[in-house]
């Protein structure tokens, strides 16, 4: 497929999002979003992680194979880490992954990473906003995809 | 040269005959140019080590194949050779005390037409940083200015032409999977790409398959490359894969301070480690 193909938006596209959420910050936080009755994007789906440093680069990698359009991998802020130093090995894995899909030809706004509290519920949602309205902007990935 | 093959030799017979190592890793005649790596058990066999210009396998990777050894195993060593075993020393797959280092100071290898290698042309270690034993004299460092240089040209397209740049290479890819396995910082019990039932990896041979496996294996190597160029030369369809691994130590550079993996045993690899201080993005 070229990379013109690549680019067509269907008719009522909506993107697919994957959000890796921190056990006992992020994930947290989202249920507080709930618990307030707070509106974000349907277009997120969330899935659970014990810890931000769970994710495995290559997870993020296997999401874009297997049809995802954006990425976010959310824990807790730096020192209050569940296991202590957990997402101080998140911050450095990802700034070097981040850097390295860019060089690929990923656009850095399809993987994110953000710090989430369980009590920021509402940046909780606000940063699910802005994710699902960056990648409404950029249309379906098809970079790396391995299905049409 | 040919001095040097003698001292080598001499040296590997004494180590042999005084029972000092089991047995020698190093380079022996092969058909034309080949220098096959070779295993010396007796100090009558020393003849057939070689030290010439042609020796261009790292030899590190072979202390995978003999991880419990009897005794010590010697093993020639040239910087990235040397490299390589501080690599999977700090990795913990070889005992440091099980490889007796016999360093040789190198001035670059050949290929059969006598050109210099791209790998050594960008060496930036020509002296064996650890060793147990040097022969010969110390050669001069030249260093690599353009390290990085291709890799900020590269840097400087747009998204899709870097997208279709790397789709281009790694549709060239046929997944021998050569790159991984004569790698000395690929030591992993089993490879990814081999846990079938995981299936991180798809069987399939395509351009997207290819671009998973080209980018786990670079990214899962990051901070422990040794910059040796062995993947790149081994390549049977000649891949740039140097250009991926050096965007990967750049940025290390860059973010978490200077390093170069396998130089000092005793500087942690960036990505096992964390500072408080490591830049905010994710605020
Ligand atoms: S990735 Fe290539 S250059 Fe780096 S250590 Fe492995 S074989 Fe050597
Ligand atoms: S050596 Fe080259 S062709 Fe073989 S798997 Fe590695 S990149 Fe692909």
């Amino acid at each position: 497929m070229s990379l013109e193909e690549q680019k067509q938006v269907p008719e009522n596209w909506e993107p697919t999002i994957l959000a890796f959420c921190c056990n006992w910050c992020t994930y947290a936080g989202a249920d507080l979003a709930g618990l307030n009755r707070m509106k974000y994007p349907e277009n997120v789906r969330i899935l659970r992680v014990p810890c931000s440093s769970r994710v495995n680069p290559q997870f993020i990698l296997r999401a874009f194979q297997k049809g995802v359009d954006g990425v976010l991998v959310a824990g807790c802020h730096p020192g209050d880490c569940h296991y202590v130093s957990g997402n101080y090995f998140t911050r450095r894995r990802f700034l070097l992954m981040q850097r390295f899909l860019e060089y690929n030809g990923i656009d850095p706004r399809r993987f994110q990473a953000r710090w989430i509290s369980g009590a920021e519920a509402g940046k909780f949602r606000d940063t699910m906003l802005q994710l699902c309205e960056e990648i409404k902007e950029l249309g379906p990935n098809r970079k790396l995809r391995e299905v049409k | 040269m040919s001095q040097m093959q003698e001292e080598l030799r001499q040296k590997a017979k004494e180590l042999l005959e005084k029972g000092e190592v089991r047995y020698i890793i190093g380079w022996g005649k092969g058909r034309f140019h080949h220098r096959p790596p070779i295993f010396i058990y007796q100090a009558e066999d020393v003849d057939k080590l070689v030290w010439d210009e042609y020796c261009v396998a790292n030899l590190g990777k072979y202390l995978l194949d003999d991880k419990f050894p009897e005794g010590k195993i010697g093993i020639c060593v040239r910087g990235c050779d040397s490299r390589a075993v501080v690599r999977l020393v700090q990795d913990k797959q070889v005992k440091r005390e099980d490889v007796c280092l016999i360093g040789l100071p190198c001035t670059g290898k050949v290929d059969q037409e006598g050109r210099e290698l791209v790998k050594c042309r960008d060496c930036m270690h020509r002296n064996p940083p650890v060793y147990d034993i040097v022969l010969g004299e110390p050669v001069e460092e030249k260093g690599n200015p353009d390290r990085f240089k291709r890799v900020e040209e590269l840097e400087k397209l747009s998204s899709d032409e870097k997208y279709e740049y790397w789709s281009n290479v790694f549709d060239k890819c046929i997944r021998c999977y050569a790159c991984r396995n004569v790698c000395p910082a690929c030591n992993c019990r089993e490879c990814f790409v081999d846990q079938y039932r995981v299936g991180w990896q798809g069987k399939q041979k395509n351009c997207m398959q290819n671009q998973i496996f080209g980018l786990t294996r670079a990214y899962h190597i990051a901070d422990r490359c040794i910059e040796c160029g062995e993947c790149e030369r081994v390549c049977p369809v000649g891949l740039p894969l140097m250009e991926l691994n050096r965007k990967l130590i750049k940025d290390l550079n860059s973010l978490f301070g200077p390093y170069e993996a396998g130089v000092n045993p005793d500087v942690k690899p960036p990505l096992g480690e964390y500072r408080l201080e490591d830049p905010e993005e994710y605020m």
